[in-house]
């Protein structure tokens, strides 16, 4: 059973983890980008508005991973 | 520290000696903390809690001394001359004061209450930066080069104790766990002085809904309300643990690869080949890094004193 959690289990969801959070990063530098070649006068504007949605996507793909970590060491 | 300690550990398995080398230990015992058991300096338990100083201590000391005079003795400097132009370590000073008052504070707590935050975002900024920066510069590695060529200093001497953990105060979760519960005081107060207290509180859920919403709902916004400090702690902690690690684990390429085939030429190859650019890769990509989650904390920091304080729904 923790060989299947530690060598099956949290590898797995850390990949899901990685899959996700690209997912909602790419998404989102996609959309500036997108919106900075439409209108590069309002970059610093679009920068501002990515950035803060940016790291709280940030934030919980850390958390996720910190608890997946947790699971592996604390379940040992 | 470490390459000696590894060198030590290739040199046992390139003779042949068992003694293997565990990669995760060793990682580990660069980035945690010192030992509970081997502290900085000694002092006694008081209700129930250690006090002694250990490495992370030591550091968040260090820091905060450093921060303290080097900016006290700018300002001052500055404050003496005759004529107010600045100069030097004043003119970067000024240039990062006022980016986070502007680009920063400004426009998360809007211009009534800017200055009454931005000394708080300020302190945040500038610790975390020196904290973060400071784990990079191998300090105490030097002093461990020192020691063991120049000094000589016994077993259990000061010095030795120095070695041990990481250098990184903000790669501990209790020393940013202490920094995100200022925040949470602070979003408390922001609203409480923008609001007043009771109003503060009504504040986190909007008027005029049908009471079986509230059921769900308040029960979410005060788990939201601990989240996202909780999620400020996690953010700092693990990205600066994260790099450290990651470098660490691509230098020891080389003693496991040294103990795979039984030759040091192998490690120094694999070394010289890979783990030394890549190392230097991930290092300059620490140094953005450092400065990005310095400045995640305190617009983060910002953003939440801002919602407490102009309330939409």
């Amino acid at each position: 059973m923790t060989g299947l959690v530690q060598f099956f289990a949290i590898p797995f969801g850390l990949g899901m983890i990685v899959i996700g959070a690209g997912l909602g990063i790419g998404k989102l530098a996609a959309a500036a980008a997108d919106g900075i070649a439409r209108q590069p006068a309002a970059a610093s504007q679009i920068t501002g508005a990515v950035n803060l949605p940016l790291f709280l996507l940030e934030g919980v793909a850390i958390l996720a991973e910190v608890f997946a970590l947790l699971v592996l060491f604390l379940g040992k | 520290m470490f390459v000696q300690e590894a060198a030590q550990h290739g040199a046992a398995a390139a003779e042949g000696h068992a003694e293997k080398f565990d990669a995760g230990a060793t990682i580990i015992h660069h980035v945690a903390n010192s030992p509970m058991d081997e502290p900085l300096i000694h002092l006694p338990k008081i209700a129930g809690i250690d006090f002694s100083v250990t490495k992370h201590v030591f550091m968040l000391w260090l820091v905060a001394a450093a921060v303290f005079v080097v900016v006290t003795w700018t300002v001052r400097r500055y404050l003496r001359q005759e004529r107010l132009i600045p100069s030097g370590l004043m003119n970067a000073l000024e240039a990062v004061v006022e980016f986070v008052r502007d680009d920063i504070a400004q426009p998360n707590v809007g211009k009534k209450w800017v200055f009454t935050w931005t000394p708080l975002i300020l302190t945040f900024f500038f610790f975390i930066l020196a904290a973060n920066a400071i784990g990079l510069i191998p300090v105490f590695d030097v002093i461990g080069l020192l020691d063991h060529y120049v000094l000589h200093t016994g077993d259990g001497s000061f010095v030795k104790r120095l070695l041990h953990g990481g250098t990184t105060a903000t790669a501990n979760f209790n020393v940013t766990a202490a920094l995100a519960t200022i925040t949470f005081g602070a979003i408390i107060v922001a609203g409480s002085r923008a609001h007043g207290f009771v109003k503060h509180w009504m504040n986190m859920v909007p008027p005029g809904l049908n009471p079986l919403i509230y059921v769900i709902l308040i029960p979410i916004e005060i788990m939201g309300m601990f989240v996202r400090p909780f999620a400020l702690t996690m953010r700092l902690a693990a990205n600066m643990t994260g790099g450290h690690i990651a470098i660490l684990a691509i230098l020891s390429f080389v003693f496991l690869f040294t103990e795979m085939f039984g030759r040091a030429v192998a490690g120094i190859g694999v070394g010289l080949a890979v783990s030394v650019p890549l190392a230097v890769g991930i290092s300059a990509l620490e140094i953005l890094v450092v400065l990005i989650q310095a400045y995640v904390f305190t617009l983060l920091s910002a953003v939440f004193i801002g919602m407490a304080i102009h309330v939409h729904h």
